[in-house]
């Protein structure tokens, strides 16, 4: 069965990317509500840091970086908990993951594509600039925040089956990554313990490190051993992940036929 | 004299009502007290980052900052209790579900059912957080406000608010014309533009924040009216931008009523 995920993921793609495609309106609101911090950031930061040493690049960088990695497991699988769609789901022979994992990226593709070129107006009106081969070595870091972020909101997300404040949950995981992960302010610049310990966390991982490969600001040996530890938070993510839902399973109970 | 008695007597019930249904689950009471301080320590953590970078952001002391950030609570906390959880899906509930069509019966001010019918008292939790964050603020500056400066806060408190309605309504106006165009949450990611002074912003920007969509006038203007001297031009800007907004509010929702044909019918 374990060669058919890719197969039913893909498909689960492509369905939910043709679902969201009378939802554009939708998916503006969507790319706004994430772009927004970001770009209060680029602004904030530019009134900080005299003009040269602002971290105009990054944050644009950041924009995109978020809409790729937007997650909304809170919404996509926790509300079939509440609802109990989760029992048709729990019946059919796949993984119920793959479910979420496919409308998480239908979801990304369709923010991509309605947010990326606001990125790129974005760029060209603040005068950001990259090179190409730091832009391509960021790449394996944002697809590692990608999965880091579906991972970690998909943990908070199984939460739903103990409470019904499972946004709350998430909205306070979201603080996190606003404060520890780089949009409150670049991670060098955050003051001193704050700093080590945003770098040791896994919210740098899944949000600032792309942008700050992409900008030139983490290179070579540092940007390996980041990747690295990306890579580990990944797997810690997945093996509690796995953990939570079978115990959540467990105490899943659902009433009807 | 009597409609505004019968509307403020509505609200009243209107909000015992929803207060008396929220208070029925106290675990949710619970959260979203740690919730919203959660999020207040937040910008207040934001704005020590910043300031261990610099000493004035556009021209804002720490202190002046953490009065704009308490007003900004403030005002938001009025926002997301009263007007955002029914303005929210207005033209989805309201106009394509016929929901407005109830309301348009009723013996009451149909803005007022549309915009401030219901509330979300947890929300209301933000204010005094608000309001501590500007007690903070003030006393960090060292300077106490003279009782002048804080009436005319709270006078530019109410500008702001009512301000801030009358965009929402505005807003959700339109839905008369174009339906499927919910700009609640457009609008409420836009309100995040004044949470810092609108000085760190480029002049369009700026421009646009006070005479377009007035998020200038929501934190940035009552908060330097609180420390610093007193700018009489600020002030009536503000007081003029609550009246022209309420206007074209009401012109907005008259002549979208008139289109208006039901969804129900």
């Amino acid at each position: 069965m374990n060669s058919r995920i890719p197969q039913l993921v893909a498909i689960r793609v492509r369905n939910q990317f043709m679902d969201w495609s009378g939802a554009w309106w939708f998916t503006v609101t969507l790319v706004a509500n994430h772009a927004i911090g970001p770009l209060i950031g680029l602004v904030v930061w530019s009134a900080v840091m005299p003009s040269g040493q602002a971290p105009v690049s990054y944050y644009v960088a950041l924009v995109a970086v978020q809409l790729l990695t937007a997650s909304f497991e809170n919404h996509t699988f926790s509300e079939s908990v509440y609802d109990g769609r989760v029992s048709h789901d729990l019946l059919k022979p796949q993984p119920v993951i793959i479910g979420p994992v496919g409308e998480n990226i239908a979801i990304r593709v369709w923010m991509g594509i309605f947010g990326l070129p606001l990125t790129v107006v974005t760029a060209l009106l603040v005068g950001a600039s990259y090179r190409w081969s730091e832009a391509l070595l960021a790449v394996p870091a944002l697809i590692g925040a990608a999965v880091l972020r579906f991972l970690w909101t998909w943990l908070l997300a199984l939460a739903a089956f103990w409470t019904e404040r499972v946004h709350a949950i998430v909205a306070f995981g979201n603080i996190l990554i606003f404060l520890l992960g780089g949009t409150a302010a670049p991670i060098a610049l955050l003051p001193e313990p704050l700093r080590s310990i945003a770098l040791a966390l896994p919210f740098h991982a899944m949000l600032g490190l792309p942008a700050e490969i992409a900008t030139g600001a983490v290179q070579g040996s540092d940007a390996g051993s980041a990747i690295l530890l990306q890579l580990g938070w990944g797997v810690a993510f997945a093996g509690v992940a796995a953990v939570v839902w079978r115990r959540g399973v467990r105490r899943y109970a659902v009433i009807g036929a | 004299m009597r409609t505004v008695l019968k509307v403020a007597r509505l609200f009243g019930a209107g909000f015992s009502m929803s207060l008396r249904q929220t208070l029925a689950f106290r675990v949710n009471l619970a959260f979203d007290i740690v919730m919203a301080v959660v999020q207040l320590l937040s910008t207040l953590a934001t704005v020590l980052i910043i300031f261990s970078r610099t000493d004035s952001l556009a021209g804002w002391t720490r202190p002046e900052v953490f009065v704009l950030i308490g007003t900004f609570e403030l005002i938001s906390g009025v926002k997301t209790t009263f007007v955002d959880p029914n303005l929210a899906n207005f033209p989805t509930r309201g106009i394509r579900e016929g929901h407005l069509d109830h309301q348009l019966l009723q013996p009451a001010p149909s803005m007022f059912l549309v915009s401030l019918g219901t509330a979300a008292p947890l929300a209301a939790v933000q204010i005094p957080l608000g309001l501590v964050v500007v007690g903070m603020g003030v006393s960090m500056g060292g300077q106490v406000p003279g009782p002048g400066a804080v009436v005319v806060w709270l006078l530019l408190v109410g500008a702001a608010t009512v301000t801030m309605w009358a965009v929402g309504m505005l807003l959700a106006s339109l839905a008369f014309w174009a339906s499927k165009l919910d700009l609640q949450s457009l609008y409420g990611n836009a309100w995040q533009f004044a949470r810092y002074p609108s000085d760190i912003y480029a002049k369009p920007l700026r421009f646009l924040f006070t005479y377009v969509l007035p998020l200038a006038l929501i934190a940035t203007v009552p908060a330097r009216a609180l420390v610093r001297p007193f700018d009489l031009s600020s002030v009536l800007l503000a007081l003029a931008a609550g009246v022209v907004a309420v206007g074209l509010a009401v012109v907005a929702w008259r002549r979208g009523l008139k289109r208006y044909t039901g969804a129900t019918s």
